[in-house]
Order: structure tokens, then C-alpha cells, then sequence
């Protein structure tokens, strides 16, 4: 059968010497940043960018890969002991994990996150293995058109599926999309809003905006958010206390299978990703709960599902990046970005054209999952010991690898005070509570969309039906337009709910 | 601190409305072209409207109803840029410990608390750490001290 060839190429690659250690560095790298606040796994993954131009593609991307997923493992941890999140993924494990950690059951919450974090990874990678062939397939299919209506989605979901207001969403993807503008038209070669600087000819680098926007902003605000840990707080994780009661087992499996399946729906589809996956599973877990009042309290299901949808998504993120070559998010648009400088072109013919990198990366899945499994049971104790490293020791430190990583891209200090730029850019939009993450994907994406809608228009002689006509582009369009109904709906129903709740206390108060 | 309007909506809204305007009629000296062949100006042309539409769209709202004022972090915030400044402007000039030097100290400056001593002793170990790795580990062309004027 295919599938067994294809597998067991992908991990002859994925045993080489070379390539096991590459993956060991990245689970590694990726739970140290996962655990730690203040650094995630993308600004991890755009200071290593760099490195990875002295490797083989398949070396280089199965570290990066292994980065990502690692961070999506370490997350919960900080989240479930201090109750500050990792990652923004595991921002919902503290919902229940630091009760739990009160209760004295950190132990507990640690061990069931990881079992969580493996079941859900895998189910993650069940998925891509058995569908990511056949929607490259479906992408041989795909024309202009549907490549802009796929991101048209894409776009729409990361603006209106955020935590925040979509409309705000929607603005900052618009945003992104006029700075990923910025540079020269493929074109027609013009340059445009390049004000005559030569570094801006290429565009701003993803790099410096994904540093600034993601790093110094992040840092700016932690400096003085992120108390340092006294040793009398440190709780004590023994192997014994990490022992899960049936109970939690019974209470979890089923949450975790029910969040997997979240995970990875949120995972494929572009422009959602693990912290949404996360935050939806846990608002399912709460309704479907018989005993909804548990939640908030130290419930191990609340921990156990969004932490397996967080995992499975941070797997089947890889679908649409590797089959269609269209980024989900940042992270991807940086593994896009590695492939492409290693002279690998994402897209449906990746599968067919190098089943080594492909199969590779995916048996590379499989092997980081099992170390990451390693990694987190028996040496949870160096992880929370990680925790106690003070943030005036780590904040500097942090801030000094982005300048450096982002010097060595291209020996330009220009680009240092772009990500200065953006840094002030991102901590404005932190104070105005908008999102940076769809302006990233805005940015990434821009380009690219431009490009397709403007041979769309020109294969179809300016007819614009030509998106409802083709029927991979309609049926796109036509989820996109009931994502846009639907967010409009939820909208009005909280304004109206709000303005009630208003009238009542005035009520009340009369 | 409440508020009786939404001020950080406000400004949002202000600066999406500016920035949209601005971007849409800037796109506007790009050849525009038509809808089969489109020119340069086209796409952003657009955009810059719509970005235009959605910041009267946040405005709007935020007229009608209150909310809590951001608490800035000004002393991070000044601090950090000036690390990320003063890194860029000595890397080339004098070299990377010096640097390293220059973004610990002003960026340790940022938090309360600062105290000289610890600072020294953690650039020291940073600056370390840098040249090992990255110019000598990784091979990545660049100086740990220079005089470059």
C-alpha cells in the first residue's frame, strides 16, 4: 500500500543521525519557550530562521516543526503553576489547572496535560497523514480563483473566530494587508509606499514584524506584569502526586477525543489555529458538561480536552501549509518562508515532487511526539524549575537574541530598528486592545492574494461571476459569507444581552 | 478608572480612519488599471477604503458606551527601545560584547528595582554566551569587538 511506502520512507529520513537530533533540539527548545512566558514558539522559530540556511530543508524544517509543537506541549505548565500562560494556546488551561494546582493537584494537572497533549498530537497526525494526500490532489484542481477565495476564508476566520471584537478583527487583517503591500509589485515592478528607502523594496521582513509585534511588545508589558517566584511558593512535583485517580481518567478520555476532533478542524482550516481551537473546546466542554458548575474550579476535563485540541490543531496547522501551500499563521508563514529559502516550493506538488521532506517531516511528528513524552513525565521537575528563573534575568536576555537573530538575517542594522518599529506598533495595539496575529496573517497573505485576484480577473476577462461560477471558489465563498453571518448575529445578541443586563441594574437601581 | 467613553476604541477608530485614507488615496498615483487588467493602485487602492470603513465602524460604537483607560507602562516602554536602539547603533561600530554591554544595562534599567552590580554580572554572562553560539557555535560573521568610525 502507498500510505506504508510513503511512511516508511518518511522515516528512514526522519531515523537519520542528523535529523533525530534536529528534532531533539527543537521539542527541546520548543518546551523551554512553551514554558517560559514572555517568548512563544514564533519568536523562537524567526530567531533560528536564520540558522537553518546552513542545513538540508527536510533538517531544518523537522527542527522548526518540532519548535512549534513542543511550545503547544510546555504551554500549560506555566499556566497550571502560575497561572500566567506559556503560549496564548494554554492562556485556557488556567482556568482549571491553577485551581487545580491550589487544590495541591499540580501534580496531577501536569501529568494528565501531557497524556492530553500526546492523545490529542496524535489524532492531529492520524489526520494529516490520511488527508493531506488527497486534498493535494484536490489542490491540482485549484485555479486563481479558488486560491483568493480559500484566503478570502482564511482571512475572515482569523478575524472573526478571535477573542476579541471581530470587527476589530477584520481591521487588522485590512491592516496587514496594506503592509504586506508595502514593496515592489511582481507585476509591474513599481514600487510601492516605498518612499525611496532601498531596504523597503522587498517588503518589511516577517522576521522583524513577527519580533517586534510578538517579542519587544510582549516584553514591554511583562516587564513589571511578571512577578518574580519566591522559593516558598514553589509547589513540590513527585512522581507520586502526579498519579491521576480513575476518576480524572474516566472524566477525560472523552473530552479529549471530542477536543481532539475540535482541534484538528480548527487546525486545517487556514487562518485558525491552536488558541482558538483551545478556547472553543473548552466553551463545548462546558455546555455538553452535565455538571457545568464544576468548571472554574479545578475540573481535569476543562485542562485535559482544550489542551488535546490545542495539540491536534498545532499538527493539522501543517495541512493547508504543506498541501496548498497557503499559511494558516505566522508560525506557518515561517516554515513557508524556511521551505522557500531552501529552495522548496510548498504547494500540491510537494507531496509528489519531494515525498522525502514531506513523508519525512511527518514521520518526524511521530518520533518528536514520543520524545516530547520524554521530555515531560520524567523530567517535568527541570521544567518547573525553568519557572523560577527570574524575568529581570530573562527579559534582557530575550531582547538581546531577537537583535542578534534579526541582525544575522541580512548584517543590517536597519532591520533591528524595524523590529523596534514594530515593537512600539505592537505594545499601541495592546494598549487599544486589537489583535496583532490576523494583521500577521493580513501581511503574509497579502501578496499573494493580490496576485491570484489579478489573474483570476484577467483569465476571466474582468468578470467578476467567475468566483461563483467555479465551484471549489462558491462553496468557499459561500462558508466564508455564513462565518460572516454568524459573527454579525453573535455580535448584535451580546450587544442586546449587554444593553439588558444595563437596563436591569438601572431597574434595580431605581 | 472608568471612563465615560471608550477612549481606546476612540483613538482606534481615528487612527484606522487616517491610515485608511491616507494608504487608499497614496495608492491612487499607482497606475489603477481596470478590472481585467489591473494596475498597481488597484488592490490597495481598495483597501485602504475598506480599512477606512471598518475604523468608522469601530469609532461609532465606542461613542455610546464607556470603558477603563489603558494603564501604560511607560518606563519599559522607553527603556526597551532605547536597548533595541543603542544595540543597533554600537553592533557595527564596536563590536557585539560592547553591545551586548549597552542593551543589558538599558533595558535592566526598564524595571524597578534596577541595581548596577547584578546587571554587569548578566551582560558578562550574556556576552559570553553571544559569542560563543553565534559567532563562534554558528559561524555567523560578526564582530565581538571593533572600532569601526
Amino acid at each position: 500500500m502507498d500510505l506504508i511506502a510513503n511512511l516508511a520512507l518518511g522515516f528512514e529520513h526522519a531515523f537519520s543521525p542528523t535529523n533525530l537530533l534536529y528534532c531533539f533540539i527543537g521539542v527541546f527548545l520548543g518546551t523551554f519557550v512553551g514554558v517560559l512566558p514572555g517568548i512563544g514558539a514564533l519568536a523562537t522559530i524567526s530567531m533560528l530562521l536564520p540558522l537553518t540556511f546552513h542545513v538540508p530543508p527536510t533538517t531544518a524544517l523537522v527542527m522548526l516543526a518540532g519548535i512549534y509543537y513542543g511550545a503547544a506541549y510546555g504551554g500549560s505548565t506555566a499556566s497550571i503553576l502560575l497561572n500566567l500562560p506559556g503560549t496564548p494556546s494554554a492562556a485556557v488551561a488556567c482556568l482549571d489547572g491553577y485551581p487545580m494546582s491550589k487544590q495541591g493537584r499540580a501534580g496531577v494537572a501536569l501529568l494528565m496535560t501531557t497524556v492530553a497533549s500526546f492523545f490529542g498530537a496524535t489524532i492531529g497526525i492520524i489526520i494529516l497523514t490520511l488527508f493531506s494526500p488527497v486534498l493535494a490532489e484536490v489542490g491540482l484542481a485549484f485555479g486563481p480563483a479558488d486560491y483568493f477565495a480559500m484566503m478570502v476564508l482564511g482571512l475572515v476566520a482569523a478575524a472573526t473566530l478571535t477573542q476579541g471584537s471581530p470587527i476589530k478583527g477584520i481591521a487588522m487583517v485590512l491592516v496587514g494587508l496594506c503592509i504586506g503591500m508595502v514593496g515592489t509589485d511582481v507585476q509591474t515592478g513599481q514600487q510601492r509606499f516605498t518612499f525611496g528607502i532601498p531596504e523597503l523594496s522587498d517588503g518589511f521582513s516577517l522576521v522583524a514584524m513577527a519580533m517586534g509585534l510578538f517579542g519587544v511588545a510582549e516584553v514591554i508589558a511583562s516587564v513589571h506584569r511578571i512577578r518574580d517566584q519566591r522559593a516558598a511558593d514553589r509547589p513540590k512535583i513527585t512522581f507520586l502526586s502526579m498519579l491521576p485517580t480513575r476518576d480524572d481518567v474516566r472524566r477525560s478520555w472523552f473530552p479529549m477525543l471530542r477536543g481532539s476532533g475540535i482541534g484538528s478542524i480548527f487546525g486545517a482550516l487556514p487562518g485558525t489555529g491552536p488558541t482558538i481551537a483551545s478556547f472553543m473546546s473548552y466553551a463545548v466542554e462546558k455546555r455538553v458538561s452535565r455538571e457545568p458548575s464544576r468548571f472554574g474550579k479545578g475540573a481535569i476535563e476543562g485542562v485535559t480536552a482544550p489542551e488535546s485540541a490545542n495539540n491536534a490543531a498545532a499538527q493539522t496547522g501543517f495541512i493547508p501549509t504543506l498541501t496548498l501551500g497557503i499559511p494558516g499563521d505566522a508560525v506557518m508563514a515561517l516554515m513557508l518562508g524556511a521551505m522557500i529559502i531552501a529552495g522548496v516550493q510548498p504547494g500540491p506538488r510537494l507531496v509528489v515532487e519531494h515525498p522525502e521532506i514531506f513523508w519525512g517531516l511527518v514521520a518526524s511528528f511521530w518520533i518528536g511526539n514520543v520524545l516530547l513524552v520524554i521530555l515531560n513525565i520524567p523530567l517535568v521537575g527541570i521544567w518547573v524549575k525553568m519557572l523560577q528563573i527570574p524575568y529581570r534575568i530573562l527579559y534582557p536576555a530575550i531582547l538581546l537574541f531577537i537583535c542578534i537573530g534579526v541582525f544575522s538575517v541580512n548584517n543590517n542594522t536597519f532591520d533591528i530598528l524595524m523590529v523596534m518599529m514594530f515593537g512600539i506598533f505592537g505594545y499601541v495595539l495592546m494598549l487599544l486592545r486589537f489583535e496583532p496575529a490576523p494583521m500577521v496573517l493580513g501581511f503574509i497573505l497579502g501578496p499573494l492574494m493580490e496576485e491570484h485576484l489579478r489573474r483570476a480577473m484577467l483569465l476571466s476577462r474582468g468578470d467578476p461571476a467567475v468566483f461563483v461560477q467555479r465551484p471549489i471558489s462558491a462553496t468557499l465563498l459561500a462558508l466564508t459569507a455564513l462565518l460572516l453571518i454568524w459573527a454579525m448575529i453573535s455580535l448584535l445578541r451580546s450587544n442586546g444581552a449587554k444593553q439588558r443586563g444595563a437596563a436591569a441594574v438601572a431597574n434595580e437601581a431605581a | 478608572m472608568k471612563r465615560a467613553r471608550d477612549y481606546g476604541d476612540i483613538v482606534g477608530g481615528l487612527l484606522l480612519i487616517g491610515a485608511g485614507a491616507w494608504f487608499g488615496i497614496y495608492a491612487l498615483e499607482y497606475p489603477v488599471g481596470q478590472l481585467r487588467r489591473m494596475g498597481p493602485g488597484f488592490f490597495p487602492a481598495v483597501l485602504g477604503a475598506l480599512v477606512a470603513l471598518f475604523g468608522v465602524l469601530v469609532l461609532i460604537p465606542a461613542l455610546f458606551r464607556g470603558a477603563e483607560l489603558p494603564k501604560i507602562e511607560w518606563r519599559p516602554f522607553f527603556m526597551v527601545c532605547a536597548a533595541l536602539l543603542g544595540f543597533a547603533l554600537a553592533v557595527e561600530r564596536v563590536g557585539l560584547v560592547p553591545a551586548t554591554f549597552v542593551l543589558v544595562i538599558l533595558a535592566s534599567i526598564g524595571r524597578r528595582g534596577f541595581s548596577l552590580l547584578p546587571t554587569l554580572v548578566l551582560a558578562a554572562a550574556l556576552a559570553v554566551i553571544a559569542v560563543v553560539i553565534f559567532s563562534k557555535g554558528l559561524g555567523i560573521p560578526i564582530y565581538a569587538f571593533r572600532w569601526n568610525f
